[in-house]
C-alpha cells in the first residue's frame, strides 16, 4: 500500500532518532560505540595528515587553498556559521562541521556557475536566523552570473564571498592538458578559453561596482587574514561583502 | 686509433657543453609544461588532483618513467613533448624546495 505523507526531513529526523534509540540492544548499543571509536580514531588521524599537508605553500603567493580556508576559519569558528558555497576541499578536512546547516553541498554535477547564485538563496534563508553566510567563490563561476552580486547589495543579504581566484576555469584547463598530452601535442594552445587572464578580471572593482564592500586582489597570504575582518565587520551590519583571493590552481 | 680519438673528442664535448640541472629553469618548465596546474605552483600537490612533489622527490629513474608512461589521470609526458634535459631541471627544481614550517609552529592549523 502506498501512502502519501508530507513530509520535512528536519522535521522529521529528531523524532526518527528518538524512535531508533529506543529499539536498540545493548549489543548494538556496543558494536555502534565500537564502531564509533574507531571511526574517530580514523579521523583524527586525517586531520592530523591534513594538517602537516596544509604547511606546505602555507606562504605561497599565489595564496594556497589551505591558507585561504584556515584564515577564514579562524575568523568564523565561534559564530553561528553556514559554508553556503565551495569548500569541498580543505574545510571538509580541516573544519569542525557539527550542524546541519553548516553546509548547503554542492551542485551535485560539478557545475559550473551555480555557486554563485545558490550561495546568494541560502545567505538569503539564513539571514532569518542572523546567521553567518560564508561562500569560498570560485572566479570562473562568478563570470556566469555576476549580477548576484548587485543582488546582495540591492536587498541587503549578509554574505561573505571569499574567492578562490586562480584566473581560469580551471577544471576545463586540466582536462585540455590531459586530450593534448595524450595527444603528444604539447600544451601550448591549453589556455585559450579556459583561463581568465590577459586582463585579469578585477573582481573588488566588479563587486564596488555593484555596490558591495570589497578588497583585493589579494596576493601575499599576511594581508589576507585582516582583509576578511575588516569584511567581516561589514557583514556582521547586514551586508554582503567580497574579498579577492589570488590563490593557488587548487 | 682514429675512433678512439673521435670517441675521447666526444665525451669532451659532452663534458665541457653538458649543463647541470638548472633549478630555476625548473620552475619556470614546471608551469610553461603545466605541471602546476594539478601538483600547484610549489608542487604541494591538491587532493582532488595530485599529489605533492617536493621537496624531497622520488628517486629520478622513478620520476622519470612516471612522467613518460604515468597511471590514472595524469596525462603522459613524452620524450617529443619534454625532453630528458628538461625533466633533469624541473626535478632539480622539486628537490630544492625548502621545507616547510612545521604544523606547531603555524597558530591557525592549531585552532
Amino acid at each position: 500500500m502506498d501512502i502519501a505523507i508530507a513530509a520535512d526531513a528536519e522535521a522529521t529526523l529528531p523524532a526518527l532518532t528518538e524512535a531508533v534509540k529506543r529499539l536498540l540492544t545493548a549489543d548494538r548499543k556496543r558494536a555502534f560505540a565500537d564502531r564509533g571509536a574507531k571511526l574517530a580514531a580514523a579521523h583524527q588521524k586525517a586531520v592530523e595528515a591534513a594538517r602537516v599537508e596544509a604547511t606546505y605553500g602555507w606562504d605561497a603567493s599565489p595564496i594556497s587553498t589551505a591558507r585561504l580556508a584556515m584564515e577564514l576559519w579562524g575568523q568564523i569558528k565561534n559564530k553561528d556559521w553556514s559554508l553556503v558555497s565551495g569548500g569541498g576541499g580543505w574545510p571538509s578536512r580541516l573544519w569542525a562541521f557539527d550542524k546541519h546547516h553548516q553546509h548547503i553541498g554542492s551542485s551535485g554535477g560539478a557545475g559550473v556557475g551555480y555557486g554563485a547564485p545558490a550561495s546568494l538563496g541560502a545567505a538569503l534563508a539564513n539571514r532569518k536566523y542572523g546567521r553567518l553566510s560564508v561562500s569560498i567563490q570560485n572566479d570562473g563561476d562568478l563570470m556566469y552570473a555576476p549580477g548576484v552580486l548587485w543582488t546582495a547589495a540591492h536587498h541587503k543579504i549578509p554574505l561573505l564571498s571569499v574567492m578562490h581566484n586562480n584566473r581560469a576555469y580551471h577544471q576545463e584547463v586540466m582536462h585540455i592538458q590531459r586530450l593534448a598530452n595524450r595527444h603528444q601535442r604539447g600544451i601550448e594552445n591549453a589556455g585559450i578559453g579556459t583561463t581568465l587572464v590577459d586582463p585579469n578580471i578585477d573582481y573588488a572593482t566588479v563587486a564596488r561596482g555593484m555596490g558591495v564592500h570589497a578588497e583585493g586582489p589579494i596576493l601575499e597570504a599576511k594581508n589576507l587574514g585582516p582583509a576578511i575582518g575588516r569584511a567581516l565587520e561589514v557583514v556582521s551590519k547586514g551586508e554582503p561583502a567580497l574579498v579577492d583571493v589570488v590563490t593557488q590552481p587548487r | 686509433m682514429m675512433r678512439r680519438v673521435v670517441l675521447a673528442a666526444a665525451l669532451m664535448a659532452g663534458a665541457l657543453f653538458a649543463q647541470p640541472p638548472n633549478p630555476t629553469n625548473g620552475r619556470k618548465l614546471f608551469t610553461r609544461f603545466g605541471c602546476y596546474q594539478c601538483h600547484q605552483r610549489e608542487a604541494q600537490g591538491a587532493a582532488a588532483t595530485g599529489p605533492r612533489l617536493g621537496p624531497h622527490p622520488i628517486p629520478f629513474a622513478r620520476f622519470t618513467r612516471y612522467v613518460r608512461q604515468p597511471t590514472g589521470q595524469m596525462p603522459p609526458y613524452t620524450i617529443k613533448v619534454v625532453k630528458d634535459a628538461e625533466l633533469a631541471d624541473i626535478y632539480a627544481f622539486l628537490e630544492s624546495l625548502p621545507d616547510p614550517p612545521a604544523v606547531k609552529d603555524i597558530p591557525l592549523l592549531n585552532q
